[in-house]
């Protein structure tokens, strides 16, 4: 057994780090809510930067110009965009990456950056609209694609480039696509959870070293167990999470069969544990801690918006006790499973 | 990254595996005992050492197989999933012996070592006691030295699990209350069945009976029985604790319900409830079973480790502190689904397996650390925060149990 990342993969994160962190941070994000018009505020890195970086694209085939990389790098890259509140998102780069496979021409200019494509999930706010002129979004069964109006309203999380999008003259890209729309569905999912555990786990690590920092009652406050035990709640969800993603990413490259469970889960533990953080990280900063100035909101703004992102986290919660379920009737649950390995064996309890 | 074994784990899983096979309905099963028999899970060990299944870490002279704690965890892994119940003398082989092995002179490994993993002797652990569980060091048990140079112990143990049954015990005792709690500890083998020893079994709310208080009375332990030097029990303790985490293994294993057991139960239950129920007993399932998966995956992380060749640290306490959270949020929910009978203790069929294991759970999240016990060990060790104010630091034990009106 190796499920751990390999040292291709903790270079890939430190580069992507270094990326990311020189433009994006917490104070770009405030930075646009201050702005006259938060929504169509610049964001950091921004689409361009992003797309030149190379990162956005990693999950493109080498074929048509992009990293033919695995969708556990992506997610290693997407951990540190969480980090910095980075956008627009690489979900939405990885959605497209699936749903325009074999249509080499259009992933060429995803590459290249001049298809600035977002993806409109039925009538609801669409991710990464704001910096979108094209947009992918499924008609009946087949995958459509065209230009759009968008409306960006005021956001929760400036971040996040939200706007309702109205199509216009829309062509088929392909029919009978509901699979392939699923798929980049869950591949979104996967994507989405990379992000809130950046999220998560740098929100934990602002709120760690504030406790080991302030004072109260002549004593650091991470010394008291009311405060010392809220953050170690994080640092066990986060930590928990790490390994969903990681097996939800790994499921996505050599699993499918595990995909939907694992996206599901890795989607619901994101929304729960990036809003726990936030709040921790809240909390344990006191007054300071709902102030304008300080970073903590924009964590907690990531948190109040990413819920609702790609099925919110009630209905991802549902889907996997109705696979859990189904899975069990089926008689070919985890109990079932012959395989001769360690995760056959642990699985099989 | 992958899930599978290396070559020479499979092989060894391969061989594990043949040997449960082998000798299945000698093994037994999880269950089908009416009635604990020492004699039989005395028996189960024997057979599974002779197989070289027991003991799988300690080195070759100890009497083990001389093997890698990976190798451990698949026969833990190919054991449970067999449903072969589990070693008698678990706490033996995880924490008395390893600290024998460390600390104890050749005289004792002679004597000891290959019975215990044989079972032909049944070990257990004298640590807690009723003023002294999360803070073990502010024990009482005393030993004092007599003039033949024999030891006399007086005091009392609690939570001793398997005393009724020992035959050897590792006891930790105060043998000089005049320097900090921390210094003047020491730690005897000590001979279960000597006068002066009596064991009372101590009934958990959950209504079993699995461990006792025992009192010491005068009971002699001769010099030769010391574990360590006079006053270094602390640091020979470290020793124990520290086994009981490898013997663990780390990886994977889910404690007290398997998520994908009570999904089977949920799944024959659900569709019996109105559908607005139905969606609410999903949003627990779901939320619980999302927890459980957390814990299994990290816990392959650790067993990762463990297959590198890497020991378990600090952090592995967070597998047993989420995993009895989430064990408890199943075992609730399979209580739930019971509908009318979930209040009541056994089911019309006569079944009552969810009400034992929710009357069973609470005491996961105290025994073998607390939960708090645990958040601090990952506060201070794995977040690096300060740590607890002690008020006792500095003082003799004496004085601070004047201090506290003891």
């Amino acid at each position: 057994m190796n499920f751990d990342l390999d040292d291709e993969q903790r270079d890939l994160a430190a580069s992507a780090r270094d990326f990311l962190a020189s433009s994006a941070s917490p104070a770009v994000a405030r930075a646009a809510l201050d702005a006259d018009h938060p929504a169509a505020a610049a964001l950091a890195p921004g689409r361009d930067a992003l797309v030149a970086s190379g990162f956005a694209t990693i999950t493109v085939p080498e074929s048509a110009g992009g990293g033919g990389g695995s969708l556990l790098d992506l997610a290693v890259v997407a951990e540190q965009a969480g980090r910095v509140l980075a956008g627009p998102s690489l979900i939405t780069f990885a959605r497209a990456a699936v749903l325009l496979a074999g249509d080499d021409e259009r992933l060429a200019r995803l590459v290249d950056g001049s298809l600035r494509v977002a993806v409109v999930d039925g009538t609801g706010p669409v991710l990464d609209a704001a910096s979108a002129d094209t947009f992918l979004t499924l008609r009946g069964d087949d995958l459509v694609c065209g230009p759009g109006a968008v409306d960006v309203r005021a956001p929760i999380d400036p971040t996040r480039g939200l706007g309702q999008v109205v199509l216009g003259d829309v062509e088929v890209l392909a029919p009978d696509a509901r699979l392939r729309w699923e798929h980049a569905e869950r591949v979104g999912r996967v994507v989405l959870a990379a992000e809130d555990l950046g999220a998560a786990g740098r929100a934990l690590e602002i709120g760690v070293a504030y406790a080991r920092e302030r004072q109260a009652f002549g004593r650091a406050i991470g010394s008291y167990q009311a405060v010392k035990h809220a953050l170690v709640d994080v640092y066990v969800q986060v930590e928990q999470l790490r390994s969903l993603v990681w097996w939800a990413a790994w499921a996505a490259d050599q699993a499918d069969d595990k995909l939907p469970m694992a996206a599901a889960a890795a989607k619901a533990a994101a929304a729960t544990t990036l809003t726990t953080a936030a709040e921790t990280l809240i909390q344990v900063h006191g007054g300071i801690g709902f102030t304008w100035e300080h970073d903590a909101h924009l964590y907690w703004r990531r948190a109040k918006v990413d819920r609702f992102l790609l099925g919110d986290d009630v209905a991802a919660y549902d889907e996997v006790a109705r696979l859990a379920i189904a899975q069990a009737l089926a008689g070919d649950g985890p109990s079932a499973e012959a395989g001769a390995s360690a995760e056959a064996a642990v699985a099989a309890r | 990254m992958d899930f599978d074994d290396t070559p020479d784990e499979a092989a060894w899983r391969a061989k594990v595996r043949a040997f449960i096979e082998e000798h299945r309905e000698e093994l037994g099963r999880r269950g089908d005992e009416q009635r604990f028999d020492d004699r039989v899970a005395r028996a189960r060990q024997a057979l599974l050492y002779d197989g070289g299944l027991v003991g799988v870490t300690w080195p070759v002279e100890a009497g083990g197989q001389g093997g890698t704690p990976m190798q451990q965890a698949i026969v833990d892994q190919e054991l449970a999933r067999a449903e072969v119940p589990g070693l008698i003398n678990l706490i033996g082989i995880g924490m008395c012996g390893p600290t024998v092995i460390h600390h104890g002179s050749p005289e004792q490994h002679r004597r000891y070592l290959k019975r215990l993993l044989r079972a032909d002797d049944v070990w257990c652990q004298l640590f807690s006691e009723p003023a002294s569980g999360s803070d073990l060091a502010a024990l009482r048990t005393r030993a004092v030295r007599t003039e033949d140079g024999s030891w006399r112990i007086s005091g009392q143990k609690v939570w001793t699990t398997l005393a009724h049954l020992a035959d050897h015990g590792i006891v930790l005792t105060r043998t000089d209350p005049d320097v900090a709690k921390h210094r003047g500890l020491t730690m005897f083998v000590v001979d279960m069945k000597a006068p002066g020893v009596t064991v009372r079994p101590l009934r958990q709310m959950s209504g079993g009976a699995d461990f006792n208080e025992v009192f010491f009375d005068d009971v002699v332990v001769p010099d030769e029985e010391r574990l360590g030097d006079v006053g270094d029990g602390w640091r020979v303790a470290l020793t124990t604790l520290m086994s009981e985490r490898l013997s663990l293994g780390g990886g994977g294993t889910e404690i007290g319900v398997g998520s994908a057991a009570i999904a089977e139960h949920v799944a024959r239950h659900v569709g019996d409830l109105s559908a607005d129920r139905q969606a609410l007993v999903r949003q627990e399932l779901g939320r619980a079973y999302v927890d459980s998966l957390g814990t299994r995956y990290t816990g392959y992380r650790q067993l990762s480790a463990i297959s590198r060749g890497d020991l378990p640290g600090p952090e592995a306490s967070a597998g047993k502190l989420a995993g009895t959270r989430s064990a408890r949020d199943l075992a609730d929910l399979a209580v739930r689904v019971l509908g009318e009978h979930a209040a009541y203790a056994v089911g019309p069929s006569g079944s009552s397996t969810w009400q034992d294991l929710q009357a069973v759970l609470p005491g996961m999240a105290i025994a073998g650390g607390t939960d708090q016990v645990l958040r601090n060990v990952i506060g201070e060790r794995v977040l690096g925060l300060p740590p607890e104010p002690r008020a006792d630091k500095g003082v003799t034990f004496r004085e601070s149990l004047a201090a506290a009106g003891a």
